[in-house]
């Protein structure tokens, strides 16, 4: 009888996971599965986009992939873009959560400015860093009799640098808070222990802050290459791709060749192409580094 | 049971949220999907608007998607309060894009979902969007107010589907002060132009402004090289180009097009790819370049930095020493085929081509040429007597011509960027050259 009743429990609480789990799953397939599937049907299509017809061409588009020069290129300023940010971000918000965490005065002015940053629209921080690479930071030099060069965004051997700049700006505030959350629950009692045993600031860091950051590093190095992966907007209202196709991302390529080139079904190859690398560049990432985590 | 019904209510309103967001709007009627028409379009008969003013008493609410220019943003509000005046019960929903970014993107998009009732691009589009049978024929009524040169490129099959509203000349702006105070004449050749180019860096002026960081500006004028160095001589090059017939990597002429690209940048300010439209322009009227290859959207700026800045226009001296200023239809309004408020969109084409204060107003807001009979914009061009000059003389073509056989999206747009990489010293010329006939499929909207 008791029996009987549990399965009937445990069904009824699966009836309700299941109705809680419906939405958000319609919602997702309707917006993300669905698409995703056309995008894979359209890539074996020279579809422009406009008319009825979608002619069926193969796998020519994933053959002239692997040929299209401004793809590859696209993929390695992506790259680039990419390791630059992974690093400086990780880095950086990791350093600014450990000043953050030490105790220093006015921890939440500062906490406030780092943040405030990443709830600015992309595109509005484009345009910020063009008007200050471009006049801002050049009247700055005329004032100050200076000749450094600010130009960052006009040349295509600066330009990547230019555009860290600007997305670092913007997020290390967003990472440092994750940071930050994990700094403050690690126990003092592991820093304790480990002074006790004559651990220095060096050693206590390398043993026992890194261990056990090791799911908000997890956090934020898959989010910081995914989201870098996908760059789009930052570039749409600083560069445009520019100059030439100095800092055009694999999505401003697919984009400016699936709608303004009306090559939708070769846009669709080079999108599906990205899903796969993003599939596999964050199960690589996950699974390195849930290996090194602890469980506290 | 309370938290099987709290998750079940949650659930239907999740799901009834996310049905809601998949839906079509309230206005799902004026957006039903166009049905391809059979072979040139299925133009409906368009019935004028009542004489009365009034067209029809039902309140109407038309869409419109409008792809700007730069000098364009504003014009909206001055059609709203003409409509409010001539026809009260049409109100107009505006959805302003930019023409050179998002106005294709958003065609396709619609052309998905459901066309707006009016759309308002250049004259170029109607050459992609009318053989698709999705845009609807404009009644000879409002045609007729028109000039006949507007029609020439927007005619398909001997249907007219696009009403020119405006035009822009394209050519070389030039100050006209700093032409007479150092004794320049307009230069007719290369050698001429040469000459003024020494002679201004000799005298440490900035020979031409410009603004590269808009890569668009450079598709813009390579596209004026080309009709000048090309299309005049052989108006049918961009259709013998798809035929395999010619190319860039071996017309010398089509690489001579491409190569004043670089006669610009050596003799224009080092930060080019850093400067702004605004900026340019900004240099131009302060006398710190003395020519800038631009169009009358340029004008807008010179007049409101300083209203009293004189300047002229002569198009880019070609090898032949014939050059013809260029001349381009913008605005250009057209219609979906299958609206269902004909009646409301006939009205709004009578308040733009019956309305000549209208007109007037907007052009000289835009600083552009009026392509309507019996109306001339009243703002002080001080370019016009050149450009009446060349049209006395026939030497003026109109660029759609290029346009509509080599197009923007995909092919211009996209062969400045490797034009920008070459001048950046990122790719070779040789390189720039192939890369635009690799793009051969994409010169074409059809």
């Amino acid at each position: 009888m008791k029996n009987i009743n549990k399965n009937s429990m445990e069904k009824n609480l699966e009836k309700q996971y299941l109705i809680l789990v419906l939405p958000g799953l319609i919602i997702f397939t309707i917006g993300l599965i669905i698409p995703l599937l056309l995008a894979f049907r359209y890539s074996f299509t020279s579809w422009d986009g406009m008319s009825a017809e979608k002619p069926f061409v193969g796998l020519k588009n994933y053959i002239d992939l692997i040929q299209d020069s401004d793809f590859r290129s696209a993929w390695w300023f992506t790259i680039k873009f990419t390791i630059g940010n992974t690093i400086i971000q990780n880095v950086l918000a990791l350093g600014f959560a450990i000043a953050l965490d030490s105790g220093i005065k006015a921890q939440k002015i500062y906490r406030t400015a780092f943040f405030v940053p990443c709830l600015i629209s992309a595109l509005i921080v484009g345009f910020v860093w063009l008007k200050m690479f471009s006049n801002v930071l050049p009247a700055v030099n005329d004032l100050l009799g200076t000749n450094i060069n600010f130009l960052l965004f006009g040349d295509g051997k600066t330009v990547l640098s230019g555009l860290l700049i600007a997305n670092n700006w913007q997020w290390v505030g967003y990472w440092m808070l994750i940071y930050l959350a994990g700094l403050q629950s690690i126990p003092g009692d592991l820093y304790e222990a480990a002074k006790v045993d004559g651990a220095g600031a060096w050693t206590r860091f390398r043993n026992v802050t890194l261990p056990m950051l090791a799911p908000a590093i997890t956090i934020c190095v898959v989010g910081i290459t995914t989201g870098s992966l996908k760059v789009y907007d930052l570039l749409v209202s600083s560069t445009k791709g520019g100059p030439g196709r100095a800092s055009t991302s694999v999505i401003y390529q697919t984009y400016t060749t699936a709608i303004n080139g009306r090559q939708y079904g070769y846009g669709s190859a080079m999108s599906v192409s990205l899903v796969l690398v993003l599939l596999l560049v964050a199960l690589i990432q996950v699974k390195g580094l849930k290996s090194k985590e602890v469980q506290q | 049971m309370k938290r099987k019904l709290i998750s079940l209510i949650l659930g239907t309103t999740m799901i009834a949220a996310a049905l809601t967001g998949c839906g079509g709007s309230g206005q799902a009627d004026n957006n039903a999907p166009a049905e391809a028409p059979a072979e040139g379009g299925d133009a409906q008969e368009p019935a004028a608007p009542e004489a009365d003013g009034a067209g029809t008493s039902e309140e109407v609410t038309l869409t419109v998607l409008a792809g700007q220019s730069t000098t364009d943003a504003g014009i909206e509000d001055m059609i709203d309060a003409a409509l409010a005046e001539q026809y009260p019960n049409i109100t107009l929903e505006w959805e302003c894009v930019d023409w050179g970014n998002d106005f294709q993107p958003k065609m396709q998009q619609y052309m998905q979902s459901g066309l707006p009732d009016i759309m308002i691009g250049k004259a170029q589009d109607v050459a992609t969007y009318a053989p698709q049978g999705i845009l609807g024929e404009i009644d000879a009524t409002y045609l007729d107010r028109g000039l006949d040169a507007a029609r020439e490129n927007v005619t398909i099959d001997g249907k007219t589907y696009g009403l020119v509203y405006n035009a822009l000349y394209q050519g070389v702006y030039y100050n006209k002060t700093m032409f007479a105070e150092n004794g320049w004449e307009i230069p007719k050749t290369q050698e001429d132009l040469q000459a003024i180019i020494d002679d201004c860096k000799a005298k440490g002026i900035t020979p031409f402004a410009s603004h590269m960081v808009d890569t668009w500006s450079i598709g813009n004028v390579t596209m004026q090289f080309m009709m000048n160095d090309v299309f005049n001589n052989d108006p049918t090059w961009g259709d013998k180009f798809r035929a395999g017939e010619v190319s860039f990597a071996e017309d010398k002429m089509a690489q001579t097009a491409y190569q004043y690209n670089k006669l610009i940048f050596d003799n224009t300010y080092p930060e080019t790819f850093s400067t702004e439209q605004t900026d340019c322009d900004a240099k131009m009227v302060l006398g710190e370049a003395a020519m800038k290859v631009s169009g009358s959207w340029s004008i807008q700026n010179f007049l409101d930095i300083d209203e009293s800045f004189d300047f002229g226009i002569f198009p880019f001296p070609n090898q032949s020493g014939d050059s013809k200023l260029i001349f381009e239809p913008n605005i250009t309004v057209m219609t979906s085929a299958n609206s269902e408020h004909q009646d409301a969109i006939n009205c709004v084409l009578d308040v733009l081509t019956g309305n000549q204060d209208l007109a007037v107003e907007i052009y000289d807001y835009t600083k552009t040429a009026s392509m309507l009979k019996d109306v001339t914009p009243t703002f002080t061009n001080p370019s016009q007597s050149d450009i009446d000059k060349y049209a006395a003389d026939g030497m003026i073509v109109d660029v759609t011509l290029g346009n509509n056989q080599l197009v923007w999206g995909g092919f211009q747009e996209e062969n400045a960027k490797d034009i920008a990489a070459w001048l950046q010293g990122d790719a070779s010329f040789e390189d720039a050259l192939a890369a635009s006939d690799a793009r051969v499929d994409a010169s074409s909207a059809n």
